[in-house]
């Protein structure tokens, strides 16, 4: 919560160097954790990388339930935990790394926007499609969220959390829409960060912003998911700029990584 | 092309505005920049809109009632403010009207719905004023559970308290403005000389705040310290609707003239059938007094028959002993009385 980045930028400072057993808590990738976190998951990791910092990943079956707000994922820090994209953002900017230094304050504001387009379309869109579409939710979607746990709350934990993403759609009217007008919403999005992109290599200037981290945190995760209907996925690939720009990044930050 | 005109329906205004509803603020800004030839309703009936919200555009059977949605549709109809944007403009069009939604409504719904103060003090009777009687009885509790559903649950959770909800989304609204202000600098409108969707928007969101009588709250006066959003919103409200602001200026001016003409007498305006009302409270009190007291017994009234024979006088029947209390007797005195006369 960015609540608790607020308390942490009073008690800390750049003076505590990052240090070395940072670990990232997640659900199990391949068995366990759903669409829209995986987004988020990989948004944070892909920032942590782009700044430089080293880290470790911890999957556990109960990560939503350790992390201090509710949602994946959340990195622990010494003896702080700190969890969701912009909060984590927060905390290592007071540990004095950060991505934004050379950026004017317009361009500043024009990031910042983006980053809650983003947020707002594409993370409603996700949860929309993977717990609302009843194909995805009842193939996909319920049975991995309930896959650790025995018989009766396999069933009763996945149900509980369909409800709570129903009534937070229906809150912001985005259970309304159709499955099509979803599409278009996404499609929207897209366009805009196509044509923000256009031939450039990032977002803002010739290096990489937060943008850049959650735009290929959603985007990747929709372009590799395989879902049934695949609506999403065709929405993406028809903007080939978004596409190059995930592979890019890809190569830099995780390739990479794997071979040191 | 356009046969059938458009037809429109918006909250009603107040406080010199056209309307008081973000939305429909946006959507009469953005007809107003792009001289869309539609005819305003302003009203306060729910039952009008499918929704049971407004604006509400209606065109050839048509029905729209959500921002995005008017929006598509009058561009697709070629009535767009946005046709002088570039491309990339166009895209940070999209990006900030999202960034409005999820940074800037949450405190603005906060602000007229959840904060007490506010809600009781301005947006219920508001409400409860404009929408027609019955449905004035439950419109406004309705309106306040959707806007704390959408403010509880996008913005809060079970991990967090309501309190730390509120600052949360205060935090992120001021950040909003923030950028907002950056993004707009020195320029007339976001985008340089013409208005765009996206001043329509923006419009719509910070002007009610700047023209409404709001208790004072940290949002207002964030919102004050940036000058340029201030300027450019009341810039659009004097060269757009300028005949709404000149309607609420007469209508102030009329209203002070007549407290200057009464002066004295303020109490008198304030009351009109004052003595009327307590003359009335004066006989209803002193009648339901009487009747209780007859009712009890403590006054008993007998009417008696003055003789029971004209010959007979001395014969006249004693009063009974049981009864209590003052007696009319005045027949006897007055035949006494003639009596007397008679001797």
């Amino acid at each position: 919560m960015s609540l608790v980045e607020y308390a942490l930028q009073a008690t800390l400072g750049a003076n505590e160097p990052w240090p070395d057993d940072v670990v990232l808590f997640q659900q199990y990738q391949v068995e366990q954790i759903t669409l829209p976190d995986y987004a988020q998951v990989l948004a944070v990791e892909t920032f942590l990388h782009m700044c430089g910092l080293k880290f470790r990943v911890e999957q556990r079956t109960n990560a939503e339930e350790m992390s201090p707000s509710g949602k994946v994922p959340f990195i622990q820090v010494g003896p702080y935990l700190v969890s969701e994209f912009e909060p984590v953002v927060g905390f290592v900017n007071t540990k004095g790394f950060t991505l934004t230094k050379n950026m004017s304050e317009t361009d500043r504001s024009e990031m910042r926007a983006y980053m809650s387009m983003i947020d707002s379309i594409m993370g409603n869109a996700e949860l929309y499609m993977a717990w609302l579409n009843p194909d995805i939710a009842s193939e996909v979607t319920k049975p991995r969220y309930g896959c650790s746990y025995p018989w009766p709350l396999n069933w009763v934990l996945p149900w509980r959390k369909q409800r709570e993403v129903k009534a937070k759609l229906k809150a912001n009217d985005w259970a309304y829409k159709s499955i099509e007008e979803v599409c278009e919403e996404v499609k929207i999005c897209c366009l805009a960060l196509s044509e923000r992109l256009e031939k450039k290599s990032f977002f803002f200037g010739d290096s990489p912003t937060e943008l850049d981290a959650m735009v290929f945190g959603h985007l990747f995760t929709i372009l590799t998911t395989i879902l049934p209907g695949g609506h999403f996925t065709s929405v993406v690939k028809e903007f080939s700029n978004l596409a190059q720009f995930c592979t890019r990044i890809e190569d830099k930050y995780f390739k990479l990584g794997f071979e040191q | 092309m356009a046969a059938e005109k458009m037809k429109l329906e918006v909250w009603r205004g107040d406080w010199g505005l056209p309307s008081i509803d973000p939305h429909c603020l946006a959507v009469l800004s953005y007809c107003k920049f792009s001289r869309v030839p539609v005819e305003v309703i302003k009203t306060g009936n729910t039952w009008r809109s499918p929704t049971g919200n407004f604006p509400v555009l209606r065109h050839r059977k048509a029905t729209f009632s959500r921002v995005t949605d008017i929006f598509t549709y009058l561009r697709k109809e070629h009535w767009g403010s946005d046709s002088h944007l570039s491309t990339k403009e166009s895209a940070d069009v999209v990006a900030f009207s999202a960034m409005l939604e999820e940074k800037l409504l949450p405190a603005l719904l906060h602000l007229w719905w959840i904060d007490d103060k506010t809600y009781v003090d301005i947006t219920r009777p508001w409400y409860a004023k404009a929408v027609p009687f019955p449905l004035s009885l439950f419109i406004p509790h309705q309106k306040q559970k959707r806007a704390e559903l959408r403010v509880l649950l996008t913005k809060g959770g079970d991990h967090i308290t309501d309190a730390e909800t509120e600052s949360k989304v205060y935090k992120e609204a001021k950040e909003c403005l923030n950028l907002l202000s950056y993004k707009l600098g020195d320029k007339e409108y976001m985008f340089g000389r013409q208005p765009s969707s996206l001043d329509a928007l923006v419009f719509g969101y910070l002007i009610p705040l700047i023209k409404a009588p709001l208790p004072s709250n940290p949002l207002q006066s964030h919102l004050q310290q940036c000058s340029n959003l201030c300027q450019m919103c009341n810039g659009i409200l004097t060269t757009y609707f300028p005949a709404e602001v000149k309607e609420y200026e007469d209508n102030k001016k009329k209203e002070e003239q007549q407290k200057k003409n009464q002066g004295v007498r303020a109490d008198v305006t304030e009351f009109p059938n004052r003595r009327r009302n307590m003359i009335l409270a004066a006989v209803f009190a002193i009648t339901s007094m009487i009747g209780y007291a007859l009712a009890t017994g403590l006054i008993n009234v007998q009417i008696k028959d003055s003789e029971v024979t004209q010959g007979n006088r001395k014969f006249r029947t004693p009063p009974p002993q049981s009864l209590q209390g003052p007696q009319f007797e005045t027949p006897r005195v007055l035949e006494e009385q003639q009596e007397n006369g008679e001797e």
